[in-house]
């Protein structure tokens, strides 16, 4: 047996010959959507020999040759064959063929045509020992070798009798009736059968491509169907496609019962008409196209409306859809939250309900609670302040600690109602002038009482001339009240709690630390000390007093001053409670009246109200007095009377930094002197009125006047008060 | 000088029995009434030199105190102070506005509360008081 590879048949000097032109090779273009290659599912399908029967049946009808369909191993997926004697003769008289080749009239050489075949990739043909000639053609898909056609048992020549009877011998026939039907045979020459085996080869690799197109088309129709199926039956979802110009082209199911417009009447026009009408006046379609646009897709929550006007909170996810960097429109889903949107209001409104509801719960408690704690204190302080006769010492001892138990309840009351205030946002702080010297020495006064019952030593140790801070005295003293009790609390028997300023971060913070000799706190409680009710359970400490609001509400207060509070410890060796707060500063103070319009009035003067009085140095009450006095004649906004910029013994001198003209002051100093003459009938003040300019306008205005102004006001009153360079100021007796 | 005159107004019996004994401590005559109506009333005998006023009162709060002795001519000139339960942060601006003196939230400081009264009642205006000798 031989095989030789396909000779060229030259049907013309000029044409390409066919086998070039229906080269199954350019099949490489084929898109191949699917992956051939292991999809053995396609592969069955398209070598479906059901399918191939009848064009092969044709063409073996025509060209008087048997066919054959086979996989690319070369097994025979099917046959066909015209009524050729020869073949039928030797296929009737052999059993079986097992692998071998059909189309051989041999039984025990395998058939190499087909594996050359999809090798070379065109025709090959095959002529056997009885001069019977087959060719083999590849089945090829792009990259993918599928099979092969054989077509064949035809003579090439005039059969040769010697070997005929060798044929006849081997399959059992007789040589007689071989040799007659074989001479019945017309012989086809080479050219011939080399030129129907390229015409197979086009024609079989163009039904194969026929096929796999169908079968895609089949497939795509499939999903498409599927898809469809899909879209159309999400019945909750609205979804929908437009084109660029935002009108509607595709329109589901879900869109029609949730929009209320069938998708007959809405494809075609343009979206909008699902907004609100003032949706629509403010552009919000256009808008949100262009979001999608620019940013892939827009996702919106809103009022929609339906075909019949009525209004639905909708979530709206619009898509952009794109095809090589251009836009071909839009896919949108809307869903409809109303529902959703109602409870989250219900929710919403319950949560305020119920905070409403606590704090007036609160509120009212506290409310009821200080009735009789107001009674007891009463009674109590009359006790003690004698009202009813002079008590024994341990009376007065007695009553000294419910007087104690009495404050301690106050406090507890005044954190509840603290409490609701956090919570509620109302609670508020109101800053001013601030010196913590005496505020702290006060303070520790206050709790030494508490700190004796458990031998526990307060201390102070505050650097000399920390500045003035900027902040609400009473609640710092609350804070520092709430500290120095807290470490109290700790504090073993015998040890100490010290109050202490150490250097802040920013130098425009002041730090306060309150240090006790107490248990510490492990690093996983000084997370939550400050938290809302936490109190810290600890073996050493059984007793428990307050409730736990105390470093919640600190915590608060100095966040609302703008510092913040830490807790440094260690457990077994004591804590640090620190917290910052604002220092005072002249600028800020100033920088609400040195306004650039204020300052148009003409210029800003410092005016020194002295009222050194009397014999002998004033008292602090009646400075306060005289404060408030003076209060009532500054013009807010446009003066500002000085906080008592001394931390010594009270000073009869008090400072307004004044936005005035020449005129403006005379105003002010008749009616400073008027008031205090209402004030003072017995004119004993005797009140001397100066004033100094600080800054004439107009001139260049901006935050580093304002703090040369402030810097030249300290420096000024820091002279005034030790009585230097009053010459400058300009003096008028009253 | 006379006995200055104080009428407290207040539901609290209790309070009313510690304050007016504190009061009378201090030499003040004082007078008490219970509700708001009766408070106008015993007002208009008496004209007290100064009223202390709870807003939480039976038949029409403090706030309607207030505002009826700012309405009465005979009553118009007497200094209140206010002295309640209620919440400063809501009710100290309200309560000054209506023509309050000063506001004291329950229990009051004794001794801030003893010099409030001595103020309103004009006594700190004489120097002597703060002066020393």
């Amino acid at each position: 047996m031989t095989s030789e590879a396909s000779p060229r048949v030259d049907a013309s000097e000029d044409l390409p010959p066919a086998s070039l032109i229906l080269s199954p090779r350019d099949s490489g273009r084929l898109r191949e959507s699917f992956d051939l290659e292991t999809s053995a599912t396609l592969q069955g399908e398209l070598l479906d020999f059901s399918a191939w029967s009848e064009i092969l049946t044709t063409y073996g009808r025509t060209m008087r040759v048997a066919v054959a369909l086979t996989d690319s191993q070369g097994q025979i997926l099917g046959k066909c064959h015209n009524a050729q004697p020869v073949w039928q003769l030797v296929h009737d008289a052999a059993r079986s063929w097992g692998s071998g080749c059909p189309f051989c009239l041999t039984t025990h050489v395998p058939c190499t045509a087909v594996a050359e075949a999809l090798k070379t990739g065109g025709a090959v043909m095959v002529r056997d020992q009885a001069g019977l000639t087959h060719v083999a053609v590849p089945l090829l898909l792009g990259k993918l070798r599928l099979g092969a056609i054989i077509a064949g048992q035809v003579f090439d020549r005039y059969p040769d009798p010697l070997l005929l009877r060798r044929v006849a011998k081997e399959f059992g026939v007789s040589a007689q009736r071989l040799w007659e039907l074989a001479r019945e045979q017309r012989p086809v020459s080479d050219a011939i059968l080399q030129a129907s085996g390229d015409l197979l080869c086009a024609l079989g690799n163009a039904f194969l491509r026929q096929r796999y197109g169908a079968i895609l088309e089949a497939k795509l129709a499939e999903t498409n169907g599927r898809f469809r199926l899909l879209v159309e039956g999400v019945r909750d979802h609205a979804l929908f496609t437009m084109d660029p110009t935002g009108r509607v082209t595709s329109w589901n199911g879900g869109a029609e019962r949730l929009l209320g417009y069938a998708e007959a009447e809405i494809v075609g026009q343009n979206f909008s008409c699902i907004f609100t009408r003032e949706d629509i006046q403010n552009h919000v379609p256009e808008k949100q196209l262009n979001q999608a646009l620019e940013e892939g897709r827009a996702e919106n929550e809103g009022w929609r409306v339906r075909g019949n006007r009525n209004r639905f909170w909708a979530n709206v996810n619009i898509t952009a859809v794109e095809n090589a960097g251009l836009a071909r429109g839009f896919a949108i889903i809307v869903h409809d939250v109303t529902e959703q949107r109602k409870i989250a209001t219900v929710l919403e409104e319950a949560r305020q309900e119920r905070e409403c509801l606590q704090e007036k719960l609160i509120s009212h408690v506290s409310h009821e609670l200080r009735t009789p704690l107001t009674a007891i204190y009463l009674f109590t302080t009359n006790l003690l302040d004698g009202v009813f006769g002079d008590l024994t010492p341990a009376q007065h001892e007695h009553l000294t600690f419910a007087l104690d138990n009495v404050k301690q309840l106050k406090s507890m009351v005044g954190d509840l109602l603290d409490i609701t205030r956090v919570e509620t946002h109302k609670l508020t702080v109101d800053p001013q002038h601030l010196s913590l010297a005496k505020l702290i020495d006060d303070v520790l006064s206050t709790c030494l009482t508490n700190a004796a019952v458990k031998n526990i030593t307060l201390r102070s140790d505050v650097a000399p001339g920390i500045p003035f801070i900027w902040a609400d005295p009473a609640r710092v003293r609350q804070i520092l009240i709430n500290l120095i009790d807290n470490g109290i609390k700790f504090a073993s028997a015998g040890g100490n709690v010290t109050v202490a300023t150490r250097p802040a971060e920013n130098e425009s913070f002041l730090c306060l630390s309150v240090s006790d000799t107490g248990c510490g706190i492990s690093r996983e409680n000084r997370e939550i000390v400050f938290d809302r009710l936490s109190q810290v359970r600890s073996t050493a400490e059984a007793s428990r007093t307050g409730l736990g609001l105390g470093l919640f509400i600190s915590r608060e207060l100095v966040s609302l001053h703008g510092g913040r509070i830490w807790v440094e410890s260690e457990l077994g060796h004591g804590s640090i409670f620190c917290f910052t707060l604002p220092v005072f500063s002249l600028a800020k103070l100033c920088a609400h009246v040195l306004t650039a319009p204020n300052l148009e009035a003409g210029c800003v003067v410092l005016i020194a109200v002295e009222v050194a009085a009397v014999e002998g140095a004033v008292q602090a009450d009646l400075l306060l007095e005289i404060r408030k006095v003076l209060e009532r004649c500054i013009r807010p906004g446009l003066d500002v009377l000085l906080p008592s910029m001394s931390d010594a013994q009270p000073v009869g001198t008090f400072f307004i930094v004044a936005c005035t003209d020449d005129k403006g002051f005379e105003v002010i100093a008749s009616r400073l002197v008027r008031e205090l003459q209402n004030f003072d009938s017995a004119s004993k003040l005797k009140p001397v009125i100066s004033s100094t300019t600080l800054l004439l306008a107009p001139g260049p205005f901006g935050e580093e006047q304002i703090a040369d102004v402030a810097a030249r006001v300290e420096q000024l009153v820091q002279a005034h008060l030790l009585g230097k360079e009053r010459r400058k100021w300009l003096k008028r007796k009253f | 000088m006379a006995e200055k005159k104080i009428l407290i107004i207040d539901d609290d019996q209790h309070l009313l029995l510690a304050l007016t004994a504190r009061l009378k401590a201090k030499d003040y005559r004082v007078i008490c009434a219970a509700d708001a109506i009766s408070a106008i009333t015993v007002a208009r005998r008496e004209v007290p030199d100064l009223v202390i006023l709870d807003l939480g009162l039976p038949a029409g709060d403090g706030f309607r105190v207030l505002e009826r002795m700012r309405d009465l001519t005979d009553l118009v000139a007497i200094p209140v102070i206010v002295l309640s339960a209620r919440d400063p942060a809501d009710n100290k601006k309200r309560a000054l506005d209506a023509g309050a003196v000063a506001f004291f939230q329950k229990p009051p400081d004794n001794h801030e509360f003893l010099s409030a009264i001595r103020h309103a009642l004009g006594e700190t205006v004489a120097l002597s008081t703060f002066l020393r000798t």
